[in-house]
């Protein structure tokens, strides 16, 4: 073939022009650590480097949403154990009172702690986490627990045999603290016949008898009661005043996503959990009924509570012990993840990232091959007829 | 007749054959560099041979002529790969621009703001409260639906940028062609003599040579220095030496039309499809093929993204209700089914949706509204205002073409929920996303304006909402992962694919370059090794036609020598 100038000056530039290309694409592939630079470079590569790309920040999503339940799910299980506390200390208490040991005094003291108790469970009802009510369903700007208006509960009778008594509370309570009265017939009879009279220590100190009337007597601070039938003497009945605790919440669970498929739940709804909603058991109620026990004095109430306590207790451990079970769920989706973030970015690196003693050798070569090639176009460039006639 | 003036006859032949010799070598020196130059040397032959008593004697050299190396051939394949060499290049620069709009590769791509949208949802689920977390969801919309609007944007002005260059493209085709018939009838003239002319053939080549890298065309030679060239479904830009111009116009569908003004005013229309090869054929096809089809794939996404989000949304409740709402999307007829008069109207199914009124916050009463695809806004209106329960407390009204449902009292308040018939996703009403396609892709302003009108809870159905509902915003997120669209992918999955595609679109045109520049650069060898000029040739040649020049000049004085012996004779 004849070789021509066109065709020598033209190999010189393609070839360096070529070298050129492949040594830029080299730099800017080991400056920025990217084997890629476009779309077109390797398309189906990048196409999976974006599948990888979009599990990854899933996956990282994921954990964040592990950390929102971790926290949720933290602070309801502890919030169970503090009122778990307070369900064994009054548990406890109750216990002591009710064996006949302990005077009427003494319970009116106890009554005074399970009202401590009481309270103390409705704090701990309500807390926040967050800024959010962690035991009210949905309702989350809302405290779950409220103490509702003074309500006079209806009696508790405790009739001796032959009894026909009957009474029905009533009335609106003016007074401040809640209390329990006791009401103790004095001598046998229906209205204008019996006399009856009133403690609001447990039996400590008594009114003056009374008659009872036809109509509702009244038994100080506005309570009242309508007594009817027979009675008989040494009859006894208790009226409980106090504020019944409400449940303000819903009945929603909050769940999270874990990943596409399955979501966790991360809440206890207060009124399965704790109770002040219609269902059993209620730890408010039974607690109330604690307290009215001491505060009249009356031991087999004192013992129904203490059984309510231990039912609710039960229901306490197999929230706390569901909770548990999340916890674990989530403990275990973690480690996934983690392993999962692991490889994926592992595989991004494999694919995406520049294998640098590759590319440095790769370099090196084509930078011998560029050297190479300006020595020979220059021994080339430099041959001429012209230099020799 | 021999003797000594034949001598000198010839000698002097000679001197002046190889001074042409000489003349020549220095243009084959002087047009080392010139584009499109074909070496010429001088065709010596023998001159004619005079009898004499000896037999045919002969009378030294004669020029023939002067040709140029050229093989029609090589220069013919040459230009046909030019032709399709320009394409790609053309094709592979348009796509690697349009490329690097979906530059994936790097940071802040669109796949990587998508995510960031649905991570938005799960953070709201995790705090549905949070006005952070709303913030924070609202930018991310907005950053999502900026970076869609601004890549349809980007396609748009490719094709705008396409479109440009036609025009230009075609002048030069246009003047091409009239330079050929130019140089076609120079030829045809300066040729009458019987003689090539060379320079003017190597310029008439070039022309065709740049021609065929902006259109393919075929040309045909008569042998008497004519010349037409035809584009390849037939039609001549040049005959002999005439020529005929192209044009165009944009169709109504948008898209280059190009035409060929013929003789006596024809105007004839060419179908892009019609041609092959050339820079003009690759920005059509570019502009009105190849773009296209990324952008309906990004309006697809783009329209996927927005019903399927605005159906989820258009389920739920914010923190707030609305006591008033205006449709986003507006109807081209308020007496129009609305299926046909919105822009998403294909989405309405037979079905109802359900309003529930608060007053003071505490719930009231709620109602069903029936919708039916075939049912106007007029209608629909109607519906509202004359619902045994809702009328009462709500009013609709159509404002500017879009719904306006408003509460009587101040009092009220009203959400949506259940809505199985996709009417609200199709009006706009309690939407997140508004637009129909990546251009117009938007986040609502009803939201932008009172994040807590973001749906992350829903209405139980005691029309009861609270605050720590999260379950919109959990069935937003889950959105991510559900298939959608047509063809059941994610969002995620279906923009990696138009990626994909556009990736290896550009990556076979950039291949498709590679192979066509190999396959130039190998024919130009071959016409360089048959038409090229060797500087070493040549001055080997210079030598050669100097030494013959001093040898012809030697004979002139041996002639004369003879002369002088012969004149000396008589003395």
């Amino acid at each position: 073939m004849r070789v021509t100038m066109p065709t020598i000056f033209n190999n010189i530039q393609g070839n360096l022009q070529t070298l050129a290309e492949d040594l830029q694409r080299l730099n800017t592939s080991i400056a920025s650590g990217q084997k890629f630079q476009s779309i077109s470079d390797s398309p189906v590569d990048v196409g999976a480097l974006l599948g990888l790309t979009t599990e990854g920040s899933q996956t990282a999503q994921y954990e964040r949403n592990l950390d929102t339940a971790k926290g949720w799910l933290s602070v309801t299980v502890s919030t169970m154990q503090q009122i778990e506390d307070i369900v064994r200390a009054s548990m406890a208490l109750a216990n002591q009172m009710a064996t006949s040991t302990y005077n009427a005094a003494q319970r009116q003291s106890a009554a005074q702690q399970v009202q401590g108790y009481l309270e103390e469970a409705m704090q701990i009802g309500n807390t926040e986490f967050k800024g959010q009510y962690i035991l009210a369903g949905f309702r989350t700007d809302t405290p779950p627990f409220l103490e509702g208006d003074w309500q006079v509960q209806a009696p508790v009778l405790h009739l001796t045999p032959g009894s026909t008594g009957t009474a029905v509370s009533g009335g609106v309570y003016r007074g401040s603290t809640g209390r329990t009265y006791l009401v103790e017939i004095v001598s046998g009879g229906g209205p204008g016949v019996g006399t009856y009279r009133v403690s609001t220590d447990g039996g400590q100190n008594w009114t003056d008898p009374a008659i009872i009337p036809a109509g509702p007597a009244s038994l100080g601070d506005g309570v009242e009661v309508t007594l009817g039938g027979t009675w008989n003497a040494g009859d006894r009945f208790s009226i409980p005043v106090y504020r019944p605790i409400k449940y303000q919440g819903d009945n929603h669970n909050i769940e999270i996503a874990l990943g596409a498929q399955s979501r966790l739940v991360i809440n206890e709804t207060g009124s399965y959990a704790v109770g002040g909603g219609p269902g059993d058991p209620d730890l408010f109620q039974i607690l109330a009924q604690l307290k009215s026990s001491l505060e009249a004095n009356d031991t087999a109430g004192v013992g129904s509570a203490l059984e309510k306590l231990r039912s609710y207790e039960a229901r306490n451990t197999s929230v706390q012990a569901s909770l548990g079970a999340s916890l674990d769920r989530v403990n275990m989706k973690e480690n996934i993840y983690a392993s999962l973030k692991e490889e994926l970015t592992r595989q991004i690196s494999e694919r995406g990232d520049t294998d640098l003693v590759e590319a440095v050798n790769l370099l090196k070569t084509k930078e011998n091959a560029y050297q190479a090639a300006l020595l020979a176009s220059s021994k080339i460039m430099g041959l001429s007829l012209m230099d020799y006639l | 007749m021999s003797g000594i003036t034949a001598i000198l006859d010839n000698a002097a032949r000679a001197l002046s054959a190889e001074q042409l010799g000489v003349e020549v070598t220095g243009h084959n020196l002087a047009n080392v560099n010139t584009k499109g130059y074909s070496r010429q040397s001088v065709d010596y032959v023998t001159a004619y041979p005079e009898p004499s008593p000896w037999g045919p004697l002969g009378r030294g050299v004669k020029v023939q002529g002067i040709e140029r190396a050229f093989d029609p051939f090589i220069t013919a394949r040459l230009n046909d790969k030019s032709s399709l060499l320009a394409d790609y290049q053309t094709r592979s620069a348009a796509l690697q621009q349009v490329a690097t709009f979906f530059n994936e590769t790097q940071d802040g791509g669109l796949n990587d703001l998508l995510s960031q949208f649905f991570a938005a949802w799960h953070d709201l689920a995790n705090n549905p409260t949070g006005a952070g977390e709303r913030q924070t969801l609202l930018s991310r919309g907005l950053n999502l639906a900026e970076a869609v609007n601004s890549r349809a944007d980007q396609l748009v002005q490719e094709r705008l940028s396409l479109l440009q260059q036609v025009g230009p493209t075609i002048d030069e085709i246009n003047s091409h062609s009239a330079r050929i018939a130019e140089l076609t009838r120079e030829i045809v003239e300066s040729e009458a003599n019987g003689h090539t002319a060379n320079d003017l053939r190597d310029q008439r080549d070039l022309e065709i040579a740049k021609l065929s890298e902006l259109v393919g065309v075929r040309t045909y030679t008569t042998g008497d220095g004519n010349l037409s060239v035809t584009l390849p479904n037939g039609l001549p830009l040049v005959q002999g030496v005439l020529s005929w111009n192209l044009t165009y116009q944009l169709s109504p569908a948008d898209t280059v039309e190009l035409i060929w003004q013929g003789p006596g005013g024809i105007n004839e229309s060419i179908p892009a499809g019609q041609l092959t090869g050339g820079k003009l054929a690759a920005l059509i096809q570019t502009r009105d093929e190849l773009i296209p089809k990324y952008q309906q794939d990004l309006d697809q996404l783009a329209r996927d993204i927005i019903t399927a989000i605005n159906n989820q949304h258009s389920q739920g409740v914010g923190l707030e209700l609305f006591s008033q709402t205006t449709g986003t999307y507006r109807v081209s007829d308020p007496g129009a089914p609305l299926a046909a008069a919105l822009p998403l109207g294909d989405q309405i199914v037979n079905g109802s949706f359900q309003l529930y009124i608060d007053r003071n916050g505490t719930p009231l009463v709620s109602g069903s509204i029936a919708i039916d695809p075939s049912l106007s806004l007029n209608d629909l209106v109607q519906s509202i205002n004359t619902d045994p329960v809702l009328s009462g407390y709500v009013t609709a009204s159509i404002e500017d073409n879009a719904l306006k449902i408003a509460v009587n009292s101040p009092t009220d308040t009203f959400g949506f929920a259940n809505d199985n018939s996709h009417a609200l996703t199709s009006l706009g009403l309690n939407t997140f996303f508004t637009g129909d396609k990546a251009y117009t892709f938007g986040v609502n302003a009803w939201v932008l304006d009172n994040p807590d009108l973001v749906a992350a809870g829903q209405i139980d159905a005691s029309g009861a909402h609270a605050v720590g509902d999260n379950r919109n915003a959990l069935a937003l997120a889950a959105l991510e992962k559900a298939p959608a669209g047509p063809d059941g992918l994610t969002f995620a999955e279906a923009y990696e694919r138009l990626v994909m595609n556009l990736g290896l679109d550009a990556q076979d045109a950039q291949n498709q370059e590679k192979f066509f520049q190999g396959l130039v650069d190998q024919l130009t060898q071959m016409r360089d090794a048959v038409s090229g000029v060797s500087l070493d040739e040549e001055l080997t040649n210079l030598v050669k036609f100097q030494r013959a020049y001093q040898a012809a000049a030697r004979l002139v004085s041996v002639a004369d020598e003879l002369y002088q012996t012969l004149l000396n004779l008589g003395k």
